[in-house]
């Protein structure tokens, strides 16, 4: 398959503090990818700066074709209605209802009548697990799952041929959280999307991720399948995976 | 483009679907099954996806959707020709079928409805502001017993924002009042030879009336928003139940050094006002009526009352009381959602104001009965 996601030595400098030092990957059609790092490695800030939300001071990305930081107002337009973003807390517009959000994308971008754009809000929110009673509330009285569900609705809402994650499912409870996953991985077989998403969850990436992409220092330390990233022999990484056995041996 | 070409064969209908059924075409794609005229329930029905070019679960449910209307269900319709990842697309939407549409508008209610409603709302508010000013009552009289836990230097801050940063606005609006006021006076007058009587018109109006008015409307706009929307924010940041979590009282953090703050600031700030209306009067009438500044302060000696003086300052206080325990309550109710720190901003500024215009036409009418 074609690759969706070409990012190509990435730098990014706050002040004199270097943030990414020549980052570079990239995501093939349908794969399910994540990126991990500690915290203050610049996984959020990789995440806007791959979206065109924030201008990294060097370096390419190549987002469907498209070539992010050196393409028209126009262009940019038209690419942003072939991906779907799912902000780290939601990012629902609270003055509308939950149906009203899921709706601003059909709103608009497309001229489909009232009725079919309930319809097919009915039909989104079903299929991220919710139900159409949901769709009266107003974000503010959503559980902090129900309103990652609401925006993960609102993002699948045009179709989109990527769907970028922002910690997924920091904030939910485990149980919440393997449902989420779940959702996800369903998703992406069913309608071949891609994902790619930023985590820290250890479930997350033992469940149902193809290929996952460590950052450490600036730099891409590791990409591969995460059995294959597991076994890298590096201090971060090795601290990262042990984090879990202990969990796991203190627990039997 | 034909989106969909239905053929008989066998005696069954057989829909052939082309081209791109995607969101995009969505309006073209669900004009073009309302013209199919398909009619014919009890004959099977086939989809047939080997024209297709691409199917997406927007398209997927409206095609399913326009089918169920026609009165096809599992049993008469079958599909045949779909690209494997097509298939579970279908098979996804098919299960959702039954869900039922959202409607993706707010309710809208009647004029009666919403008089009722805005009714209600009006009478919990003032309900609970009771409620708050008891909370705010107890907490002050806690200080009087133990004083250290009064914040001085949040108060001090305060006073700095709510106070002295306010005497330029104030200065410049009264003194401009104090011009037009003298001026259409001064008019009146002039067609009597009254001229001299602008001293006394002016010296009232504006220390009994406009600069207690004007100052407190300036503060309820600058101070009272200023208040909600700080302790509203923090109330959305969850900063209101921390401050709760580590033993602290948030009325005697927030509302108490904004309270005294306020009721310290507007005194000054009328005092500030009665100085600039008057000397406003001063300048129109050495201009246009020939009263010189010697003769206006001279005049103004012998007809102004103290009383009129006090009554302006003394109603101060009691404006400030207002505004500050209506703009910290609203505040502490604002909602989890960055939409109600604006509505209760706006809603706070409202208050004030007419609370501010009712208590001045309390105490005029109760001044006037005590003769003072």
């Amino acid at each position: 398959m074609d690759m969706v996601l070409e990012v190509n030595s990435i730098v990014t400098r706050f002040g004199s503090e270097v943030i990414h030092d020549g980052v570079s990957f990239s995501v093939k059609g349908g794969e399910v990818v994540a990126l991990i790092g500690g915290s203050g490695t610049g996984k959020s800030v990789l995440l806007k700066e791959v979206i065109g939300l924030m201008r990294p001071c060097g370096g390419e990305v190549h987002l469907l074709g498209t070539d992010v930081w050196n393409s028209s107002e126009d262009e940019m337009n038209a690419l942003r209605r072939r991906f779907g973003m799912l902000f780290q807390d939601g990012a629902l517009f609270s003055s509308l209802t939950v149906a009203e959000n899921i709706a601003v994308p059909f709103r608009e971008h497309t001229n489909l009548s009232a009725d079919i754009i309930s319809s097919l809000v009915g039909f989104n929110l079903d299929l991220v697990g919710l139900t159409a009673d949901t769709g009266r509330k107003s974000p503010a009285q959503l559980s902090g799952g129900m309103r990652k569900r609401v925006a993960l609705a609102r993002a699948l809402t045009l179709e989109p041929e990527i769907l970028f994650l922002d910690e997924p499912t920091s904030g939910l409870d485990p149980v919440g959280a393997r449902a989420f996953d779940k959702l996800v991985r369903v998703l992406s077989d069913s309608f071949g999307l891609t994902v790619f998403l930023v985590t820290h969850d250890l479930d997350t990436l033992l469940s149902i991720i193809d290929r996952a992409i460590a950052l450490s220092g600036g730099r891409v330390i590791a990409d591969g399948p995460v059995d294959e990233v597991m076994r890298i022999d590096h201090p971060w990484i090795r601290d990262y995976f042990s984090a879990r056995a202990a969990v796991v041996q203190g627990g039997s | 483009m034909p989106w969909i070409e239905h053929k008989i064969a066998d005696g069954v209908s057989v829909l052939y679907l082309e081209g791109t059924w995607r969101l995009s075409n969505l309006t073209a794609i669900s004009g073009a099954l309302r013209e199919l005229g398909l009619r014919v329930p009890d004959r099977r029905v086939v989809l047939d996806g080997s024209r297709l070019r691409e199917l997406d679960t927007a398209a997927g449910f409206i095609l399913f959707r326009h089918l169920e209307l026609l009165g096809c269900n599992g049993s008469t319709l079958s599909v045949r020709g779909f690209d494997r990842r097509y298939m579970r697309l279908l098979a996804l939407v098919h299960e959702r079928m039954k869900c039922p549409p959202a409607a993706a508008r707010s309710m809208h209610l009647d004029l009666v409805q919403r008089v009722g409603a805005a009714t209600i709302r009006l009478w919990h508010l003032l309900k609970t502001h009771n409620a708050f000013i008891g909370i705010v009552s107890l907490d002050s009289l806690n200080l009087f017993r133990s004083p250290k836990l009064f914040r001085a230097k949040e108060t001090v801050s305060q006073f700095e924002a709510v106070g002295l940063d306010a005497i330029p606005i104030v200065t410049l609006v009264t003194f401009l009042i104090g011009v037009v006021f003298a001026y259409l006076l001064g008019v009146q007058a002039e067609r009597f030879g009254a001229n001299i009587f602008v001293v006394d018109g002016v010296g009232l109006a504006v220390c009994r009336e406009l600069s207690p008015l004007l100052a407190a409307v300036i503060v309820a706009g600058r101070s009272g928003a200023a208040f909600t929307a700080q302790i509203g924010t923090m109330k959305v940041q969850e900063e209101i139940d921390a401050i709760r979590t580590l033993g602290l009282s948030p009325i005697q953090v927030l509302v108490i050094p904004r309270l005294v703050a306020i009721m310290i600031a507007l005194p000054l700030l009328v005092f500030v006002g009665d100085v600039a209306g008057i000397a406003g009067g001063m300048l129109v009438s050495a201009w246009q009526l020939d009263i010189p500044a010697a003769l206006f302060t001279a005049r103004l000696h012998a007809v102004l009352p103290m009383s009129a003086f006090i009554v302006g300052l003394a109603k101060a206080p009691v404006f400030a009381a207002f505004i500050a325990m209506i703009a910290c309550r609203m505040g502490m109710l604002v909602a989890r959602d960055a939409r109600s720190v604006g509505e209760n901003t706006t809603s706070t500024v409202v208050q004030s104001i007419v609370w501010v215009i009712v208590l001045d036409a309390v105490f005029a009418v109760v001044f006037q009965r005590l003769g003072v």
